[in-house]
């Protein structure tokens, strides 16, 4: 016993030594929204789609940098809620997704590192950003974040119904320039077709009204946040924009009471000859264009709103970044969190596939980029996109308090000034609140 | 009208008036369900152009498919098993002894301290959940088991519960016991304990289905994804816009995640029908 009480003693020490031997490999926890999939490849659901491609390109940084070790958090959208928590248990991840009119909310309270110094340091160059994206994530002149799409409101049309109505010439869609062209079209339309001219969600849906505001504000150059605590809604710029779509819903000229499911089906079933809805879109109606028989078959084109109001050609876009909170990590996580950032810089066309816009000057002028479907005509959302101005908190809460008013002027249950008094009123009591 | 319908003096229409109520009722309780279980069984391409075409094949278990190539899904699902499982022991053994204590025993202040409990029935848990959450970080308890237990412990209605059902049982036996020797230990334990029994089968099968079920502790408190309960699981695997573009998907995942609920019930229908009716208690 006596003789073998030394080679125990030496294979505890060398146990211990081998435990307190710094391990190799630098974990990283990094959070995402987009769901859970297969990668994008053999038997993928969709291999075009956010929660593919993402998925893809997180194993591939996996696969080809084995000495950092990704750990992968999968949030339900929007993501916030376990965020939040996380910040006040005091264990945020390294990096996560956020949209960009939600940064101001987290910076504003010190909650996120900014990360121009650490992009540059791995050649990311925020000047090579397009506009749209780099004031995305642009903040009292600091870069807080790395801008991974950025993505707007579109008219998804339906070339075939337009042709029926005489609305297509050389083979584009005929667009309004003004708000009366618009009602003259779209009488026109329901006319020769028997169907409304626009496809909306407008039940159990807030975005969509508060970002069509939003785009023709912008487009007549009103100052809506005349300081990022205060809105001005009620203002002649506002009352005939919400005016235009309380004639369009009292005249039939727009789908009625469907929610954003049910505008969605609606559209690829031909309910209607413009759809309202974001660049996520493009794919599944771009395939739908291909499917004989369908009734947007060889019939479907997607464009940036036209400028019905106003002289500035502008639209209202948001997008996804990655952020990074603070918390203690070390110089080699540091390091991995940067290392991983310009990997997925290195492959925004990847990600453009989804139908977001990619967020580097090169890739939109790529000739790959333009070669994917539709991306040249919107293109120039990356110049012309506009966020809200970037000190706004509470953009979420903000959105919806002005939706939920623009639905209730625009199907009567509120005269339209009163429900833009209400929509000022209610946005500026909850900015005032703020901490 | 039959025999007996005619001794006990019913109108056998009246009777199938309310048989023919009952499956109706029956029927739109159970719609849903069945619309749910059809989606799943429907691909999500499919189902973005119409939901309609649920009446009509084909049918796929891809859905289902995908849900099970996820490993972490097991993962899930045994945390949910332990959590609601712990939650439900828990809830029993605490409920059965404050419930003997404020039933039985004289000790001063228990009035106030039983006000106190039932108060705890007032209290929506919104109103303490950040309190709660600082506390748990303090503790370092995020991200654990005992984190997403112990808040399920508090349980003012199986207090309130167990007390009124060992109110109900007369105090002779009690007497009874001890007159033959038994002490007060063995009295709760082999007297009182056994006769409660029906109303600890509703206090469980309502504890188990609330912590199965719960999602917001789940989701601020488990935020590593090895810790997530079910629930929380599966809502981390949606992809954006779930509702349009993988409906099927979300609805293979609500049966998914309804499954075992719906085996509990198998198991324990009696039980649940006696509590919903207040027949477990006397």
């Amino acid at each position: 016993m006596r003789r073998l009480a030394p080679l125990v003693l030496a294979a505890i020490a060398l146990a211990l030594t081998s435990c307190a031997k710094k391990p190799d490999v630098t974990q990283i926890t990094v959070q995402r929204i987009f769901g859970e999939c297969r990668s994008a490849g053999a038997g993928a659901r969709n291999p075009d789609g956010e929660c593919e491609i993402i998925t893809g390109l997180l194993d591939q940084f996996q696969r080809e940098n084995p000495d950092i070790r990704l750990k992968v958090n999968i949030a339900a959208w929007p993501g916030y809620d376990q965020l939040s928590a996380q910040f006040a248990a005091g264990d945020p991840p390294d990096l996560v997704t956020m949209h960009m009119s939600a940064i101001s909310d987290y910076q504003s309270r010190g909650l996120i590192e900014p990360m121009g110094p650490g992009l540059r340091s791995v050649g990311v160059d925020p000047a090579a950003f397009t506009r749209a994206a780099r004031e995305g994530v642009t903040k009292n002149g600091q870069v807080w974040g790395l801008p991974f799409d950025n993505w707007a409101p579109l008219w998804h049309v339906n070339m075939n119904q337009f042709r029926q109505a005489g609305l297509v010439k050389d083979g584009r869609p005929i667009l309004p320039t003004s708000a009366d062209e618009l009602l003259a079209q779209a009488r026109q339309f329901k006319a020769a077709t028997g169907k409304p001219y626009l496809v909306q969600a407008m039940a159990n849906e807030t975005a969509s009204y508060s970002r069509n505001l939003y785009t023709w504000l912008m487009t007549q150059d009103a100052v809506f946040f005349p300081d990022p605590k205060h809105i001005k809604l009620t203002t002649p710029e506002a009352h005939r924009i919400v005016a235009l779509f309380k004639t369009l819903h009292d005249e039939n000229l727009s789908t009625r009471d469907q929610d954003y499911p049910a505008a969605t089906s609606g559209f690829m079933n031909g309910d209607g000859g413009v759809y309202l809805v974001g660049t996520w879109m493009i794919g599944a109606f771009e395939a739908e264009s291909h499917t004989p028989g369908r009734p947007l078959a060889n019939g479907y084109a997607v464009v940036p709103y036209p400028r019905l109001f106003g002289t500035r050609d502008a639209a209202f876009v948001d997008g996804h970044a990655w952020v990074m909170p603070h918390r203690e990590r070390t110089a080699e996580q540091r390091a991995a969190v940067y290392r991983l950032t310009r990997f997925l810089a290195e492959h925004d066309y990847d990600w453009s596939r989804t139908g977001h816009l990619p967020t580097m000057q090169a890739v939109i002028d790529s000739p790959r980029f333009k070669a994917l479907p539709h991306r040249q005509a919107i293109a120039p959302l990356a110049s012309m996109g506009q966020t809200l101005p970037p000190r706004v908190q509470r953009q979420f809460a903000i959105q919806d308090i002005i939706g939920d008013e623009m639905a209730s002027a625009i199907t009567g249950r509120k005269p339209i000034d009163t429900a833009l008094a209400d929509a000022e009123r209610r946005v500026n009591d909850l900015l005032f609140h703020l901490l | 009208m039959s025999a007996l319908d005619r001794a006990a003096g019913r109108n056998p229409w009246i009777n199938r008036l309310g048989w023919a109520a009952l499956v109706l009722a029956a029927g739109v309780m159970v719609l849903p369900l069945l619309w749910t279980v059809g989606l799943s069984l429907k691909s999500n391409g499919e189902l973005l152009r119409d939901t309609a075409s649920v009446f009509r094949g084909p049918y796929t278990l891809e859905n289902y498919g995908s849900i099970l190539q996820r490993a972490a899904v097991f993962r899930w699902l045994a945390n949910s098993l332990l959590v609601s499982l712990c939650t439900t022991a828990g809830v029993l053994v605490l409920s059965s002894l404050a419930g003997y204590g404020f039933a039985r025993l004289e000790f001063p202040g228990r009035r106030w301290l039983f006000a106190l409990v039932l108060f705890g029935l007032a209290v929506p848990e919104q109103s303490v959940i950040i309190t709660r959450h600082q506390l748990f970080s303090a503790l370092h308890l995020h991200n654990t088991y005992p984190g997403l237990i112990l808040p399920g412990l508090a349980a003012p209605f199986g207090v309130f519960l167990m007390t009124q059902y060992f109110k109900a049982i007369p105090v002779e036996l009690d007497e009874a016991a001890m007159l033959d020797g038994a002490s007060r230990r063995q009295v709760f334990w082999k007297v009182l304990l056994p006769l409660t029994l029906p109303a600890q089968a509703t206090l469980g099968i309502f504890t188990f289905l609330a912590s199965w079920n719960d999602y917001w502790w789940p989701l601020i408190s488990a935020t590593r994804s090895e810790m997530f309960t079910l629930t929380v699981g599966v809502a981390s695997s949606q992809i954006n816009f779930a509702q349009t573009s993988g409906l099927g998907f979300l609805m293979a995942q609500a049966v998914f995640a309804s499954a075992p609920i719906l085996v509990v019930y198998v198991f324990f229908q009696k039980y649940i029908v006696r509590a919903v009716s207040g027949a477990a208690v006397r």
